[in-house]
């Protein structure tokens, strides 16, 4: 995991980039992004061709989306994981279309923060930059096996084979990891 | 108050994550519309996301891949999305739809049982799992079911009881094989829930076998 120093940096230049249209901070980013998006799309079963073309396609959105970016409430890189994420989800429904040019809106799936349900009860909106505290919290191994399990899609035994821990480690260590994010989360409300 | 029910930790991250399907990441985002608690809780894994991607290997990218993305820096933008298709639901049509629902495509509503309606959402492609709309009449005690494979609930509009607890706006119900299901609809309102269905409905008792081939779920 990146220390919060690389983060501030890359907030830095996605910030340069919205203010001024800032072509080195964007390249910058590009060289140290865009080869991970690519590995990321790689790992999720995109050709290489098409892992080429969406980590472009993210970085193209990273450089259009930038005045979006809010750095009090989401990481640099976690920002861009949204959008990298948000083309693969685009695109793997693009591929089951058969190729049908069909528009599609995956962000508008995450933009979540519309007005609430007619219910009164609903709890208004909280501040969220306590997520990203909440992160730095995870211990090394709580970030690993959240890392196979939701991100790489193991299964928990093939967890343990990688890891050379016990089936029942894998399992207790997520339920903390996620435990420990929910409280983290609490307090910090 | 707030949201009692909620889905699990584990598919809220694979929603953050980005691979639930199709379905069922509706379902969870029409949670998520109602629970800012989930909605944090999504967010942090999204960072946890960001802490990924930032320590994956690299991958070589082409030669002349900045060169090519640094050409369409300037280019005008034509966002083409869904919302450029006409929405087919009113908005007072379905209280309590969230907005991203409604650049979906919706069947019309087909009565399957007394005082219960199905309306189904039309996904852009085949999913394995299947999304609608359910409408039941106050105090409709529904059939007591269970499933073949997984079934997401929301709560869109009025409220249910099953099995002790009480489910109102933004709630979730998570059914699967285990779980025999036989809630019953609030007096007073309609209820509309949001439902995505994986396998197939299995109606328990004579009556749901006899109504079985029918209504076909």
């Amino acid at each position: 995991m990146e220390g919060n120093s690389d983060d501030e940096r890359w907030s830095g230049m996605i910030s340069a980039v919205a203010e001024r249209k800032d072509r080195a901070a964007f390249a910058a980013l590009f060289e140290y992004f865009a080869p991970r998006i690519k590995s990321f799309m790689r790992r999720s079963g995109a050709s290489e061709a098409s892992a080429e073309e969406l980590a472009q396609e993210t970085m193209l959105a990273v450089w259009r989306k930038a005045t979006l970016f809010d750095p009090q409430s989401a990481g640099a890189a976690g920002w861009i994981f949204t959008i990298a994420r948000n083309l693969r989800i685009d695109y793997y429904r693009r591929e089951h279309r058969g190729g049908m040019i069909e528009a599609s809106d995956v962000e508008v799936e995450f933009q979540i923060d519309e007005s609430p349900l007619p219910d009164s009860r609903l709890v208004s909106a909280q501040n969220e930059d306590r997520t990203r505290s909440a992160l730095s919290k995870l211990s090394e191994d709580q970030m690993r096996v959240v890392e196979l399990s939701f991100f790489e899609e193991k299964a928990h035994a093939e967890i343990a084979q990688i890891l050379g821990i016990p089936l029942g480690t894998v399992k207790s260590r997520l339920r903390l990891a996620m435990t420990r994010l929910r409280n983290l989360l609490s307090e910090l409300s | 108050m707030s949201i009692e029910h909620h889905p699990t930790d584990p598919m809220l991250a694979a929603f953050a994550a980005g691979t639930l399907d199709h379905g069922q990441h509706i379902a969870v985002a029409t949670h998520l519309v109602a629970c800012s608690q989930c909605r944090a809780f999504t967010r942090s894994i999204e960072q946890v996301g960001g802490a990924v991607l930032a320590g994956l290997p690299p991958a070589a990218m082409s030669d002349n891949a900045l060169a090519n993305v640094e050409a369409q820096l300037n280019k005008p933008v034509r966002l083409a999305s869904m919302a450029d298709t006409a929405p087919t639901v009113a908005e007072n049509e379905v209280p309590g739809l969230p907005n991203f629902l409604r650049r979906y495509r919706f069947g019309s509503w087909k009565r399957i049982a007394p005082s219960v309606h199905l309306r189904p959402i039309v996904l852009p492609y085949a999913s394995g799992t299947r999304v609608f709309l359910l409408k039941s009449g106050p105090g409709t005690k529904m059939l007591e079911h269970t499933h073949t494979g997984i079934e997401m609930t929301c709560v869109l509009s009025g409220a249910f009881s099953q099995d002790g607890g009480h489910y109102r706006p933004g709630d979730f119900d998570l059914g699967d094989e285990t779980v025999d299901h036989q809630p019953v609809v609030d007096p007073g309102q309609d209820c509309i829930c949001l439902v995505a269905m994986q396998g197939e409905l299995r109606l328990n008792g004579l009556i749901g076998r006899i109504l079985q081939p029918f209504i076909r779920l």
